[in-house]
């Protein structure tokens, strides 16, 4: 995939996901893609991080320890209802991707996943704002 | 009425003589022969006619005359009183003749007064008086006594008249009231030979009073009675009775025979000293008829009772008409089961052989609705009568009939439900009409017997099903009971008794009770009403029984109350069943279906426990597989410093790595569960691999300090060497992983009774309390804030307590958050060969 910076650098993504090696997968993806990343490495620290730095989206994992994904995206989205939130995730079944955009997911992104994928599902929310 | 009151008091009157018993029949009534006496002579006995003022002056003073006459003849003559004495008394004798006492007396003293007037009116002397005054005395007591002579001979006379009229009142009386009589009455001589009869006497027997005369009273007796007739006469005329009598038959000119009441009384003349007989004759035909149509409803009302059915009533039915009523032949007509004809079914003669042609012809007959007289009555059911059969073409069998010298026929319908179901004819040689009375008892009768048909029919519909329910209940293979209200056993049926192999004596004492207290039981048990109570319901019980022979049987009982009228249970019926084998059955194929529902159950949680599974097992898998694609693409991608080459191949390395032992876990995992997994068993001292794992452990982990308290005594144990380390290393692994910087691992061993016991305790992060029971179930790797940076496949724990019980031993967790975590497990210190680890596995 050719680099290109789509990102303006005011557009800030929220990482949350324990696993090491996918945080820094996105966080180097969406850094050159223009997108400033914000790491967090569990649920609590993502609502603590979306709620105080408020990132332009964010980028969840679901199974995360203390409160997974899901339990972490209702809290901020109660917050602030118009954080967009993509929910990036192992569980990949059909019914999973329902499930997420029935709890609120504005978007669902698939582990594993090409990188294609992530910076487009970024670069429209970026657009629609 | 009269004759009544004359013959009731010749009744009372026993034994007197004639004459006084034709007194009574004068003076029974005394008001209207109440003359006889109050017409007794003795105070007018001349008063005939009405004699004038003038006549009796004339008659009175013609006496007076005379002597004035004689007295001046006397005079004029100067006669001697001797000489006009002779005329004096002429006078006074026809006066005394002729009249009353006061009158010739007053005419004897006038004429004596005459005599004495002129002796003493020429006042001579005493020798001429004397013999004046002596005429004077004489011509007074000759008028006196001429007077009572005369007086006494009219009383004679008059008493003899009114003898003689009396005689004749009697007997005119007698005469009218044997005229007026209704019943016929004659008077007879000994022999019963008729001297006298009145004319209802000659009415009855339908001849002349003139005819009658001098017949005999057995010439007009029916034969049969004549025999009866003479017995009686004798009987009166040897003066053993007085009264005879007796109903009997006589025989009129035209040799029908009538039934009438003879009575005959012995009639004494006291004048002739011959004896009469006085006969009384009343026709009791309407009284008999009567009778014979009572005697006859009450004889077929009796036939009815008393039968059973109506082949056996029938020919006393036909017989009872026949013997009653006069009739020669009877015969029933039945309606044919098509209800096409009838046929003769039953006949009855009570005349003789001229008549079984009649009734040969009558047998082969099939009559067909509304024709003849059979036909029409059957269609119309109202009875018909040919009264002649000489004027009748309707008839069926007329030709035959009238050759069988038969005259009248009548028939009447039997009528059971409203319609005819038979006919009953009769038939008779004789022309005979049908008296209203004699229709409305056979019309009755009909009823009767078709009442009495219905009823046959009835009991007969009822004593089959009472017998089709008896077979049932003696036949059935299901065992019947009939109990009473209070339960006890009032009847067992045949099946009853062989299924519970008792008879019916020990049923009835110990067998039933014992099902009852078992029924009882069994109810109580179902939250069922107990056996008296709520019976009614049908409700079934299933109790265990034992049978005479100790045989074990499950019965099914099902009780139902019989109420009886007034709605109150009277008994109980209660089917037994014998469900052994079907129970059998049902309890095997319960097993089978709870075995089946077990296993499903299982097979359900695996499928659940699978599907888990496999959405764990893919998570992770592609988790690991998110950096290796990820990072591949970068590379692939190209434009990277070849730091960042480096780096990113460490971190697909490290992935692809976690993946093969991902699998590596699994794998193992599968055969151990699924009993592949082979081991190898040899002595293994457990202490030694304690020690192996510290030394192994300790360079890569140095920030954790390593403990050990090894048990000498631990025995070497069997087992397979490789899986133990893989168990102890692991466990070692997991403390060190959880421990911060400074962490104690302490590993120990010790025997406790047949097991060694082996420890690995940190003093690390500690589990939850709700973790605890989870962390040796696939992928339940602790996922604490400090634990999230720890890899591990989430299998381990899954295998080493898989591999611990392969090898007979237990395994658990001690843990508190905050101060770590203690693993122990177990492993038998007496030798287990591997064929039964591998079997205690399987």
């Amino acid at each position: 995939m050719p680099e290109e910076i789509t990102g303006d650098g005011a557009f800030r993504v929220l990482v949350a996901d324990d696993n090491e090696v996918a945080q820094r997968l996105c966080k180097r993806v969406l850094e050159k893609a223009g997108y400033p990343v914000l790491i967090a490495a569990d649920g609590l620290q993502a609502v603590d991080i979306a709620l105080n730095q408020r990132p332009a989206m964010i980028l969840m994992d679901v199974a995360m320890p203390g409160i997974d994904g899901l339990e972490a995206m209702r809290r901020i989205k109660a917050e602030i209802p118009a954080m967009p939130i993509v929910i990036a995730s192992a569980h990949s079944m059909a019914s999973d991707r329902e499930r997420f955009l029935a709890a609120g997911a504005d978007n669902v992104l698939s582990k594993p996943f090409k990188l294609s994928d992530l910076i487009t599902i970024v670069a429209q929310l970026a657009a629609a704002r | 009425m009269a004759q009544d009151g004359s013959l009731t008091a010749v009744k009372t009157a026993a034994g007197a003589r004639s004459a006084t018993t034709l007194w009574p029949l004068r003076t029974f009534h005394p008001a209207r022969g109440g003359e006889a006496s109050g017409e007794l002579p003795g105070t007018g006995p001349l008063r005939r006619g009405s004699t004038s003022w003038t006549g009796t002056l004339v008659r009175r003073g013609t006496p007076f005359a005379a002597l004035a006459a004689v007295f001046a003849v006397q005079a004029l003559a100067s006669a001697e009183p001797v000489v006009a004495f002779p005329l004096y008394l002429t006078v006074v004798l026809l006066v005394s003749l002729q009249q009353d006492r006061a009158e010739s007396v007053a005419v004897a003293i006038v004429a004596a007064i005459a005599l004495l007037i002129r002796p003493l009116a020429t006042a001579g002397q005493a020798a001429d008086v004397a013999p004046a005054v002596l005429l004077s005395a004489v011509l007074v007591a000759v008028a006196v006594a001429m007077n009572e002579l005369t007086r006494h001979s009219r009383e004679a006379a008059a008493a003899a008249q009114q003898r003689v009229d009396d005689l004749a009142a009697s007997e005119r009386r007698l005469r009218a009231t044997l005229e007026s009589a209704a019943v016929g009455l004659a008077l007879a001589g000994p022999d019963g030979t008729l001297l006298e009869t009145n004319e209802p006497l000659a009415v009855v027997l339908g001849r002349s009073r003139e005819a009658l005369l001098g017949t005999s009273l057995a010439d007009v007796t029916a034969d049969s009675d004549r025999e009866a007739l003479a017995g009686g006469l004798e009987l009166l005329g040897g003066g053993d009775i007085v009264r005879w009598d007796a109903d009997i038959h006589v025989v009129r000119p035209d040799a029908s025979l009538l039934p009438v009441g003879l009575f005959m009384a012995r009639l004494p003349n006291p004048i002739s000293g011959d004896e009469s007989l006085l006969v009384q004759l009343a026709d009791i035909s309407a009284r008999t008829h009567a009778d014979s149509l009572r005697d006859c409803v009450a004889a077929v009302r009796q036939v009815v009772v008393s039968s059973a059915g109506l082949d056996g009533a029938l020919p006393q039915l036909l017989r009872t008409f026949c013997g009653y009523l006069g009739w020669d032949v009877a015969q029933y007509w039945a309606v044919d089961s098509d209800q096409r004809a009838m046929r003769v079914h039953n006949a009855w003669n009570a005349s003789g052989e001229a008549l079984d042609g009649f009734l040969d012809a009558s047998r082969t007959e099939a009559v067909v609705q509304g024709t003849g007289l059979i036909g029409r009555v059957w269609r119309s059911g109202v009875l018909g009568a040919e009264e002649d059969l000489n004027d009748v073409n309707d008839y069926e069998r007329l030709a035959v009939a009238q050759s069988a010298g038969l005259r009248s026929v009548v028939a009447f319908p039997v009528v059971a439900g409203g319609e005819a179901v038979g006919v009953i004819e009769l038939a008779s040689v004789r022309a005979r009409g049908l008296q209203d009375d004699e229709v409305t008892m056979l019309v009755t009768a009909g009823v009767e017997i078709g009442q009495f048909i219905r009823r046959t029919e009835i009991a007969q519909a009822l004593r089959r099903s009472e017998a089709d329910h008896r077979a049932i209940y003696e036949r059935s293979p299901i065992g019947i009971a009939r109990i009473s209200s209070g339960g006890e056993i009032l009847e067992a049926n045949p099946a009853l008794l062989l299924m519970l192999e008792h008879d019916e004596e020990t049923m009835r004492a110990s067998a039933w009770p014992d099902l009852l207290r078992a029924y009882d039981q069994a109810a109580a048990r179902q939250h069922k009403a107990p056996f008296l109570a709520g019976i009614s319901d049908g409700r079934s019980v299933q109790v265990r029984a034992a049978t005479g022979a100790g045989k074990w049987l499950w019965l099914q009982l099902t009780a139902t109350s019989i109420p009886d009228a007034s709605g109150r249970p009277e008994h109980v019926l209660v089917m037994i069943e014998d469900v052994t084998a079907v129970r059998e059955t049902s309890d095997k194929l319960a097993e089978a279906l709870e075995a089946q529902r077990d296993a499903n159950v299982n097979l359900e949680k695996i499928d659940r426990t699978k599907s888990e599974f496999l959405s764990i097992v893919s998570h992770e898998f592609r988790t690991a597989l998110t950096g290796i694609q990820g990072f591949s693409e970068l590379i692939r991608d190209g434009g990277l410093e070849p730091d960042e080459v480096r780096a990113y191949g460490g971190y697909i390395f490290n992935d692809a790595e976690r993946v093969n032992r991902l699998i590596g876990d699994m794998l193992d995992l599968d055969r151990m569960e699924s009993g592949r997994m082979s081991m190898r068993a040899t002595d293994v001292d457990v202490n030694d691999l304690l020690m192996e794992a510290i030394s192994r452990a300790a360079p890569s982990a140095v920030s954790v300090e390593f403990k050990s308290d090894l048990d000498p005594r631990l025995p070497v144990v069997t087992g397979d060497r490789d899986r133990l380390i893989q168990v102890i290393s692991n466990l070692v692994n997991n403390a060190v992983k959880y421990s911060p910087e400074g962490g104690t691992v302490t590993l120990s061993s010790r025997v406790e009774g047949q097991f060694g016991l082996v420890s690995v305790s940190d003093t690390g992060i500690g589990i939850p309390q709700d973790e605890i029971s989870h962390v040796f179930e696939r992928f339940r790797r602790v996922r604490s804030g400090a634990a999230q940076s720890i890899p591990g496949t989430g299998l381990g724990l899954t295998i080493v307590k898989q591999i611990v019980e392969m090898h007979g031993g237990k395994i658990w967790v001690e843990s508190a958050v905050g101060h770590g975590s203690s693993f122990h497990f177990t492993i038998p210190l007496v030798a287990e060969d591997a064929k039964t680890l591998q079997l205690r596995h399987a």
